[in-house]
C-alpha cells in the first residue's frame, strides 16, 4: 500500500473532480433541443456573470430547469450507490458486494413501495422506508452468508441473488393487487430511472450523502485493517462490532437514498469502487472519496448515454449500468475463482 | 477529502436556482384563473388560453372536438386522431414525454391525463412553472363534465355546452331504446394475451353500462390480468374487443379460436363478439359514438324497433354513431368463420 499524503489526497480529489465538472459541461450539452458547445459557453459564462437576464428563456429553463437537477440527481444516486458497494466490499470482505447483487436495492425498492401504500403523502417517509428496507435486506443476506462463524463468499452472493429475487416477487404482487395508485410511474422507477422529480429538494439529499459519506470515512483507517480480517483487525485494537455497525448503517441509508429517488440502478457499486482500486490502489482513505466522485462520473455519463442512444425516447439508466455491468461482474466472478 | 466537499457544495446551487416563470409564462397575460384540476391540484389557468400543449390523445381529441385545434402547438406520437393531429408537432410519448420539447413550444396550458401521464411529468412540468390541467374520468358523466369544464376554460364555452348536451342527448336515446333490455354479461378484451380486462372503476365500466353490456370481471384493479379458466367459468355472452383496424381484429379471433380454453368458450362458439372503434379506450367525446357501436352489436333488437326521438336527427347528421358497412361486414364473416 503506498503511504496516503495530504497531497496526494488532494491531487487524486482535485482530478476526478475536474473530469466530473467536465462531464457535468458535457452533458449538458446533450438532449432533445439541440444546443451548441459555444451557445452553452455563453449561457454558462453569462450565468456565472450575473447575466442570466440576457440568456434566451427556452435555453435558460431547459439547462437550468430539466438538465442540471437531473445532473445533479444523477451525481448524488452514483456516488450514493458507489460509496455503498465499496462499504459492502469492506463490511464483507467480497469484492464481488454490490447493493443490487445483494439484494439490498431491493429490499430498499419494496420499503419505499410500502411507504407509497400506505403514507403516500408524507414525502420523508419513502427515502426512511427505504433506509429499514436496506438495512432489512443486508442483516438478511449477512446471516444467509455466514457459514461457521465467518463469511462465505458464494453462500453470501448467492443469499442476495435470492433474497433479490424473493423481494421482487414480493413487488410483483403489491403491485398486482393494490389498485387506485399510479404504479404506472413506479414501474418506470423499478428499472432505475432518474426521469423521476424527487420530492425531497436535492440540497437535502446532497446534505444527508456528504454526512454519511463522511461518517464511514472516519472509519476508512479500520476498514483498511478490518479487510485483512476481523481477528487480525480486533488484536490491532480496532473495535469491530462498532466499525461494522457504523459502515452497515452507513451503507443502508445510501442504499436507501439513492433507491428512494432512482430505483434500482445496479451494478456501479461493484464497478465503480473496482476501477478506483485499479487506479488508486485499495487503500480505503483514498477509496471513498474516489469512489464517490468515480461514482458520480460513471452515472452522469450512463444517463447521458441513456437519453441520448436512442433518442427521442429514453432508455432507463438502470438498463445502461446492467449492460455494461453484468458482462463484467462475471469477469470478476470467472477471475476470482481461477 | 475537502474538494469533494467543496464540489458537493457547489453542486446544489445550480439545483436551488429558482426557476423563473418560462417564456411561456411570461407571455401570459396576467389574468389568470384558479382551478382545482381533475386530479384534485390547483391550476392557474391564463384567462385567455392562446398555446395548448397536449400530453395524450384524448385531450386532442377533446381540443379538436371543441374546434380549439388553431390552439395546439403540440401533440403526442400517439395523438393519431383526428388524422390531421398527425401533422402537429410532437413533444414524444405519453408516459415519457420530452419536457424539453414541451419547453420549446411556448404553451400557456399543459392538458394531461391521469389515465396516460405520470405524475412525475406533471409535477415537472409544474415545478418549471407551466399551468398543467389533469384531466380523470372515471364515468362517462365525467367525460361530459370534463368537456363542458374544459370548454369553459379554454375560451369555447358554447361550442363545450353545444358538444355536451347533444352527447348528453343521445345517451338519452340510447337508454331509451334499451329500456326493458336486460344487460348483456360480456367480457372486455384489453388485451388477449396475456388476458387482461377492465376493473369497475374503470370509465370503461361504466361505458359498457350504457351500452347496455355488465362486465363479468369486477375487480378493484383497474387493468386486471384474467386466467381463462375464470373467462370459461363466468360464461359471458359476448367478448368485446377494441380495434381500429377490423382486419386486424379478424387475425386476432383467428389465433384465438385455435387456443385451448378460448375455442371452448361459449361466445366464441356462437360467434358473440363485438368489435367496437378503439375510441371506446379514450375517455373523449367519441367514446358516446363508440357506446353506440357497441349498442348495436349487443342489443340488435333494440334497434330495429321504431328509430327512438332524435334518431332521426342524428341520421341528417351523417353515420356518426353507425358501425361502419365495411366493419360490419367483416364482423359478420367472422361470425360465420368461428361458427
Amino acid at each position: 500500500m503506498r503511504p496516503l499524503t495530504p497531497k496526494r489526497l488532494f491531487v487524486i480529489s482535485a482530478a476526478l473532480t475536474g473530469i466530473l465538472l467536465l462531464v457535468a459541461v458535457f452533458s449538458l450539452k446533450f438532449g432533445t433541443r439541440s444546443i451548441s458547445l459555444v451557445e452553452l459557453f455563453r449561457i454558462l459564462r453569462d450565468t456565472a456573470m450575473g447575466r442570466s437576464d440576457q440568456i434566451d428563456s427556452d435555453f435558460r429553463l431547459i439547462i437550468f430547469g430539466i438538465r442540471l437537477p437531473r445532473i445533479v440527481l444523477a451525481m448524488i444516486v452514483g456516488a450514493a450507490l458507489s460509496v455503498a458497494g465499496a462499504s459492502f466490499q469492506a463490511l464483507l470482505r467480497n469484492p464481488l458486494a454490490d447493493p443490487y447483487v445483494l439484494g439490498v436495492s431491493s429490499g430498499a425498492a419494496l420499503g419505499a413501495i410500502l411507504s407509497l401504500i400506505v403514507a403516500a403523502r408524507s414525502p420523508g417517509a419513502t427515502p426512511f422506508a427505504a433506509f429499514v428496507g436496506a438495512a432489512a435486506a443486508s442483516a438478511i443476506v449477512y446471516f444467509l452468508g455466514r457459514r461457521g462463524g465467518s463469511l462465505d463468499s458464494f453462500a453470501l452472493l448467492l443469499g442476495g441473488v435470492v433474497t433479490a429475487s424473493f423481494l421482487s416477487a414480493v413487488i410483483m404482487f403489491l403491485m398486482t393487487t393494490i389498485s387506485g395508485r399510479d404504479l404506472r410511474g413506479m414501474a418506470f422507477w423499478l428499472m432505475g430511472d432518474l426521469t423521476t422529480s424527487s420530492p425531497i429538494p436535492l440540497r437535502w439529499l446532497l446534505l444527508v450523502l456528504v454526512i454519511t459519506i463522511g461518517v464511514i470515512y472516519t472509519t476508512a483507517a479500520d476498514l483498511n485493517l478490518l479487510l485483512s480480517g476481523e481477528q487480525e483487525a480486533m488484536h490491532l485494537g480496532v473495535d469491530v462490532a462498532r466499525v461494522k455497525l457504523v459502515v452497515f448503517l452507513g451503507a443502508s441509508v445510501l442504499t436507501g437514498l439513492a433507491v428512494s429517488v432512482s430505483g434500482a440502478i445496479g451494478y456501479v457499486g461493484l464497478l465503480v469502487p473496482h476501477v478506483m482500486r485499479l487506479f488508486f490502489g485499495s487503500d480505503y482513505r483514498v477509496l471513498i472519496p474516489a469512489t464517490a466522485l468515480g461514482g458520480a462520473i460513471a452515472i452522469v455519463i450512463a444517463d447521458t448515454l441513456a437519453r441520448t442512444i436512442v433518442a427521442p425516447t429514453e432508455l432507463p439508466v438502470g438498463a445502461m449500468t446492467a449492460m455494461v455491468g453484468a458482462p463484467i461482474f462475471i469477469l470478476l466472478l470467472r477471475r476470482r475463482l481461477s | 477529502m475537502w474538494l469533494l466537499l467543496a464540489l458537493l457544495a457547489a453542486a446544489p446551487l445550480g439545483a436551488q436556482t429558482n426557476i423563473p416563470p418560462g417564456k411561456g409564462a411570461s407571455r401570459v397575460p396576467p389574468a389568470t384563473i384558479a382551478v382545482t384540476d381533475e386530479a384534485g391540484r390547483s391550476v392557474q389557468v391564463p384567462a385567455e388560453v392562446r398555446r395548448i400543449v397536449s400530453l395524450a390523445p384524448n385531450m386532442t381529441e377533446l381540443v379538436y372536438a371543441l374546434g380549439l385545434q388553431a390552439k395546439l402547438v403540440g401533440v403526442t406520437d400517439y395523438c393519431d386522431y383526428p388524422p390531421e393531429a398527425r401533422t402537429k408537432p410532437r413533444v414524444g410519448g405519453t408516459m415519457n414525454p420530452s419536457l424539453e420539447q414541451v419547453v420549446s413550444f411556448h404553451p400557456d396550458l399543459v392538458l394531461a391525463s391521469k389515465q396516460s401521464n405520470r405524475k412525475e411529468t406533471v409535477e415537472n412540468l409544474e415545478r418549471l412553472g407551466f399551468a398543467v390541467y389533469t384531466a380523470d374520468a372515471h364515468t362517462v358523466a365525467d367525460v361530459l363534465a370534463s368537456l363542458r369544464r374544459l370548454g369553459g376554460l379554454l375560451g369555447a364555452r358554447e361550442q363545450g355546452e353545444t358538444l355536451a348536451n347533444d352527447l348528453q342527448r343521445r345517451l338519452s336515446d340510447l337508454e331509451r331504446r334499451l329500456a326493458g333490455h336486460p344487460p348483456q354479461r360480456v367480457v372486455f378484451v384489453v388485451w388477449p394475451s396475456p388476458l387482461i380486462s377492465i376493473g369497475r372503476h374503470t370509465f370503461l365500466a361504466d361505458a359498457l353500462r350504457w351500452a347496455g353490456a355488465e362486465s363479468v370481471v369486477d375487480t378493484p384493479q383497474d387493468w386486471p390480468r384474467l386466467s381463462i379458466e375464470e373467462l370459461i367459468r363466468q360464461e359471458p355472452e359476448f367478448l368485446i374487443f377494441a380495434s381500429s383496424h377490423a382486419d386486424e381484429s379478424a387475425r386476432t379471433f383467428e389465433d384465438l379460436r385455435e387456443q385451448p380454453g378460448w375455442r371452448d368458450l361459449k361466445a366464441m362458439r356462437e360467434g358473440h363478439i363485438a368489435v367496437v372503434s378503439e375510441a371506446v379506450n379514450r375517455p373523449s367525446p367519441r367514446l358516446v359514438e363508440a357506446i353506440e357501436q357497441l349498442a348495436q352489436q349487443l342489443h340488435p333488437d333494440a334497434f330495429r324497433a321504431a328509430p327512438a326521438r332524435g334518431e332521426e336527427k342524428r341520421e341528417n347528421r351523417g353515420t356518426s354513431g353507425r358501425v361502419p358497412a365495411s366493419r360490419l361486414a367483416k364482423v359478420q364473416e367472422c361470425r360465420s368463420c368461428v361458427r
